[in-house]
């Protein structure tokens, strides 16, 4: 029977068109623009000058703080400027702009693609290797996975869940470098447990709408196994599919009946998530030295011809503009496009804005699909609570965001709010309730921030 | 090229609206129209016509011309309103009165407190009070008109529950035919008629997930145990519990009217103690009160109370214990 | 009878007299002794709770008035210098006068000069579109369009106009509260000084992009090109940002900046219309 979480949720239809489409490299395109802003912290701070020439893989941005990460080159080729400019949604932001000439990496990085399976025992080496590597949580938040990797004092990690939900709607990136590298992501999930200890054990959970994916893992893992002798203790758990089965709180609760408790971080509850991509490029950078310069991207939605239905290994820095030629333009009637899933991604306003380190999808939705309902009254009928997976009223919070009221907001625990988009998709009266929830929450969160100084 | 349409996530949208559900709710009272029809005929479709009619007239009317408001209200809704209300009066009521009905439905219970999801009382039931207090002798006439098929000759005009509160035969009625009464009820509203037909009309609700079965089980789970509590004390003075739930209007009030979103609670806890109070005041009415049948009041009485139910009662929430 | 008549009456005068009584002695147990002045204060205000002095509403700004002792700090905007001699007068306080003011947009991109480039989906409320991102226009810095600023308003005195789709404020209503400018997320509204007869002049554009950037997105953008500071002999006009900005402190209305700029960004209102002649010459 496989496992899910107790409170809300809802079931959109899965729509993962792009499943069987094998990963193809994107062609190299003639210009980069590299973001400083890739991750949740400080923006980095770029190391190159102009007219420099890199080489792939050669770190252009360092670390802007604590919570920050490098930024390494995903072409060779020579920086032409270094200049503030639009991401997707209009914020300027600086940009390392290379142009690019054929591919040229650094020697450190071990490109043969035979599985390394000698994973180093020292877990202060590996936590410094990833953090070199520039990675960050690829599931969506992009927090820097180094800083995740070391629980502060006192706490413990008794669980390592691997995330391959991929619980949105569409996107199919997950399941495809599930299915197409399975062992790598195996030994990255490994070299992640070997870090946070051996009281840890590993869970990847998988939705069942991916059973090739659930197939591969486990065959990935007997596998390794009969190469290792057993060391790879990883069980593989087949969830339910329910949106928001991927998020973080709901994750935990499934796999080890734990909740996180209000305000609190995974670890106050023993448990790290990460997600299978991040596994994945933790494994290049330790095992391979090959920095984060490349991610799964999948192009696809209902609009666009079954033969443009692709998940591309991307180069960072790429224009979304580069992509979309790629599938020959915008499709006629697609109406908007969207950097993400269609529950939690975000609408893009500008099409030469790049793809980050982060990105996972670019989808294409039609009027019909995407247009906003008309906004009607609210006739009391809860549904929105009903599928408020963090069990909070929605009704409630609107009401109380629209009257500013934030005492009685944060007595409803509208900091809670994880933003799954739950309530908003399930309103029958179309009311915009997330949109007033999450500015009430910033409001509530920095109430409580200047509280605590 | 065209401009690109930008909004927040999430970017995508259940096609369910307040329109779908409202049209579920009338599909869910297809059978128990049909029923009306069947056994009460053309006169009963008549009332039952003229009062959607008048209910969409009157919040039309109240809407553009009265509040001026610029969006047209949800037609589909005061349809259910005008349905219900029609459903729960005397087969052979006068069609003034169902116009008054409706008139006081939409116009005083539903529109003056702001429309759709603003109004306290359920409007249907309201009026159905409203009307059985100003019009007793045309509300509690029970004549029964030709209907298109009779299946029995025992019609007597006289309702099960009449029979009950003026202390008749109890006895006579426990022995009823409890599989009959099942199907087919001469005698009470327009639309008491089959529990069957309401059953269905509750499958329909469930599968289609408008309501949930919480608010309807526990009415009808509170009001069979205070039943069954009186009946096995002295069988003789009371009548099987059975009889409690298929008589009357208590299908049609808590799966229908009892399930309003509007002035039914939000949460769980909140859906508990509302179906528990109805189901108890509906049976100290009708074991002790003057009326025959109490679920009107009884709903009524709770609708007062949803405001503050939902004060106390929240749901759980993820993280707190 | 008659008995009975008395026997109500009686008993119900006794029952009224003991509560009365008890409410009585209730109230004097529970009596909190305030500040008189602070009552006389709030019977002075407006009382349109506007928030506008930074309080919760009058009666929090009295208290505060009475409380601090201070009338430069806690200044009722509404009520203007009049109200405030008065309650300078309660407190036995020096009255301190301010000048009058007015609410301003500092956006003259209206549709026909500014076109959309994207379709903004979203609910209707600028705090969540400028949260979403920079615009729906090539210009980031105006005016979202979505009457965040007419919603606040208590005393009704913005209007979205749906031609242009900017907020248009009647100035015989403002009370200078500056509660719009609170809740315009773009901060395209400011707070000016009323000026002599109402009249002023100020740059309706805070674009701080480059010049041809900012024409290229806003046929009414200030393009920084400082001819207008160069034309000011006050020395008010400053550029900063590619954006000029009037210091209304040091404006002496003389309007010539405004034939000077190229793009009409200079708005001068209230002043009174020219002679026919001129433009007949």
């Amino acid at each position: 029977m496989a496992k899910t979480f107790p409170i809300g949720g809802i079931h959109p239809a899965d729509k993962k068109i792009s499943r069987d489409s094998a990963i193809v490299a994107l062609p190299l395109p003639p210009v980069v623009y590299i973001s400083m802003c890739q991750h949740i912290g400080a923006p980095a701070v770029p190391v190159v000058t102009v007219g420099q020439k890199v080489r792939t893989g050669e770190v252009i941005a360092e670390p802007g703080g604590f919570v920050s990460a490098y930024i390494h080159s995903s072409v060779t080729g020579i920086v032409k400027s270094i200049a503030p400019r639009a991401d997707i949604t209009g914020k300027m932001v600086p940009h390392i702009e290379i142009e690019t000439m054929p591919d040229e990496w650094v020697d450190t990085v071990d490109l043969s693609t035979k599985i390394a399976c000698h994973i180093p025992d020292d877990p202060a080496a590996i936590v410094e290797a990833v953090k070199q590597a520039g990675v960050v949580g690829l599931g969506g938040a992009t927090f820097p996975t180094h800083v995740k990797l070391t629980p502060p004092p006192g706490k413990v990690a008794e669980y390592l869940i691997l995330n391959g939900t991929e619980c949105e709607p569409y996107l199919t990136s997950d399941n495809r470098i599930m299915v197409e590298r399975a062992e790598e992501i195996v030994v990255g999930a490994w070299i992640i447990n070997r870090v946070l200890g051996k009281q840890c054990r590993c869970f990847i959970g998988i939705e069942e709408n991916k059973p090739d994916a659930i197939e591969a893992i486990k065959k990935a893992i007997g596998r390794l196994n009969i190469l290792s002798g057993g060391i790879y203790e990883i069980e593989v758990v087949a969830l339910k599919k329910k949106y928001p089965q991927g998020g973080e709180k709901q994750l935990i609760r499934t796999i080890t009946g734990r909740e996180v408790k209000s305000m609190a971080l995974p670890i106050d509850s023993g448990a790290v998530v990460q997600n299978v991509a991040t596994a994945l490029a933790v494994y290049e950078a330790v095992m391979k030295h090959k920095p984060l310069t490349t991610n799964t991207l999948t192009v696809t939605g209902d609009c666009l011809d079954d033969a443009f239905q692709r998940n591309y290994l991307f180069r960072i820095g790429t224009p979304i503009s580069f992509v979309i030629d790629q599938i020959g333009g915008v499709p006629e009637n697609a109406a908007k496009v969207i950097s993400g899933g269609p529950m939690m991604g975000k609408a893009v306003s500008n099409l030469d804005a790049t793809l980050v380190k982060g990105s996972s999808a670019i989808l294409f939705l039609t009027e019909s699909q995407t247009r906003r309902p008309k906004e009607t009254v609210c006739i009391r009928c809860g549904k929105c609570a009903d599928a408020c997976p963090m069990g909070l009223e929605p009704f409630l919070l609107y009401r109380l965001a629209n009257a500013a009221n934030l005492e009685e907001l944060e007595k409803y625990s509208v900091q809670d709010c994880i933003e799954c988009g739950c309530c908003l998709y399930t309103c029958p009266a179309g009311l915009p309730l997330l949109d007033k929830i999450r500015l009430a929450k910033a409001d509530v969160l920095g109430a409580i921030r200047s509280r605590k100084k | 090229m065209k401009k690109l349409l930008v909004s927040p996530s999430p970017h995508i949208h259940s096609s369910v609206s307040t329109k779908t559900i409202m049209r579920d709710v009338v599909i869910a009272l297809a059978p128990a129209v049909i029923c009306a029809f069947l056994f009460y005929g053309w006169y009963s479709l008549a009332v039952m016509v003229v009062s959607v009619a008048a209910s969409i007239a009157i919040e039309w009317a109240v809407a553009k011309w009265l509040l001026k408001s610029p969006d047209t209200p949800c037609l589909w809704a005061s349809a259910v309103t005008g349905l219900l209300l029609a459903l729960s009066l005397p087969p052979s009521i006068p069609l003034w009165i169902v116009l008054i009905g409706d008139l006081f439905a939409i116009g005083v219970v539903k529109m003056t407190f702001g429309g759709l999801g603003q109004n306290i009382f359920n409007p249907a039931i309201a009026a159905r009070v409203f009307l059985l207090i100003s019009f007793p002798v045309q509300m509690t006439d029970w004549t029964v008109c030709g209907g298109i098929i009779s299946p029995v000759d025992d019609i007597t005009g006289a309702t099960l529950l009449g029979v009950m509160s003026e202390g008749g035969d109890v006895m006579a009625l426990s022995s009823l035919d409890l599989g009959r009464t099942f199907f087919y009820n001469i005698g009470g509203s327009a639309g008491e008629i089959s529990a069957l037909a309401f059953l269905l009309g509750f499958a329909y609700l469930l599968i289609r997930k408008v309501i949930t079965p919480l608010i309807p089980l526990t009415i009808l789970g509170t009001a069979f145990i205070f039943g069954w509590i009186f009946f096995a004390i002295d069988p003789t003075q009371y009548v099987n519990p059975f009889i409690n739930i298929l008589a009357g209007g208590m299908l049609l009030g808590s799966i229908f009217m009892a399930t309003d979103y509007v002035t039914s609670p939000m949460s769980e806890s909140g859906c508990v103690i509302y179906g528990v109070g109805i189901g108890l005041i509906t049976m100290l009415i009708r074991y002790f009160g003057a009326y025959p049948e109490g679920i009107s009041f009884a709903i009524l009485f709770m609708n007062a109370l949803v405001p503050l139910i939902d004060r106390a009662c929240h749901r759980k929430k993820f993280g707190r214990t | 009878m008659g008995k009975i008549i008395i026997f109500t009456i009686l008993a119900l005068s006794l029952l009224g007299g003991l509560l009365a009584m008890i409410l009585h002695l209730v109230a004097r147990k529970f009596h909190v002794e305030e500040d008189s002045r602070i009552d006389e204060i709030e019977k002075l205000m407006p009382g349109a709770n506007c928030g506008g002095c930074g309080h919760a509403g009058c009666r929090a700004f009295a208290t505060a008035c009475v409380k601090e002792m201070d009338i430069e700090k806690n200044f009722c905007p509404v009520g203007g210098n009049e109200t405030m001699k008065k309650v300078a007068g309660v407190l036995g306080l020096e009255a301190v006068t301010k000048e009058p003011m007015v609410a301003v947009v500092r956006c003259g991109g209206a549709c026909s000069v500014r076109p959309t480039v994207t379709e903004y989906g979203g609910t209707a409320s600028c705090r969540v579109k400028a949260s979403l991102y920079s615009s729906d226009t090539a210009c980031p810095y105006g005016c979202l369009g979505c009457g965040d600023c007419a919603g606040v308003c208590a005393s009704g005195a913005i209007v979205m106009n749906p031609e242009t789709g900017l907020p248009e404020i009647d100035e015989n209503l403002c009370a200078g509260c500056g509660a719009c400018v609170k809740a315009c997320p773009k901060g395209v509204i400011e707070l000016r000084k009323k000026g002599p007869r109402g009249m002023r002049v100020f740059v309706s554009c805070i674009n701080k992009d480059k010049g041809p950037v900012a024409r290229k997105a806003c046929g009414a953008a200030c393009i920084g090109c400082g001819k207008c500071a160069k034309a000011c002999i006050h020395d008010a006009i400053e550029v900063t940002d590619n954006v000029a900005y009037i210091d209304f402190t040091k404006c002496k209305l003389c309007k010539k900046c405004v034939a000077e700029c190229p793009t009409g960004a200079i708005h001068a209102v209230n002043f009174p219309v020219l002679p026919k002649k001129q433009e007949e010459q």
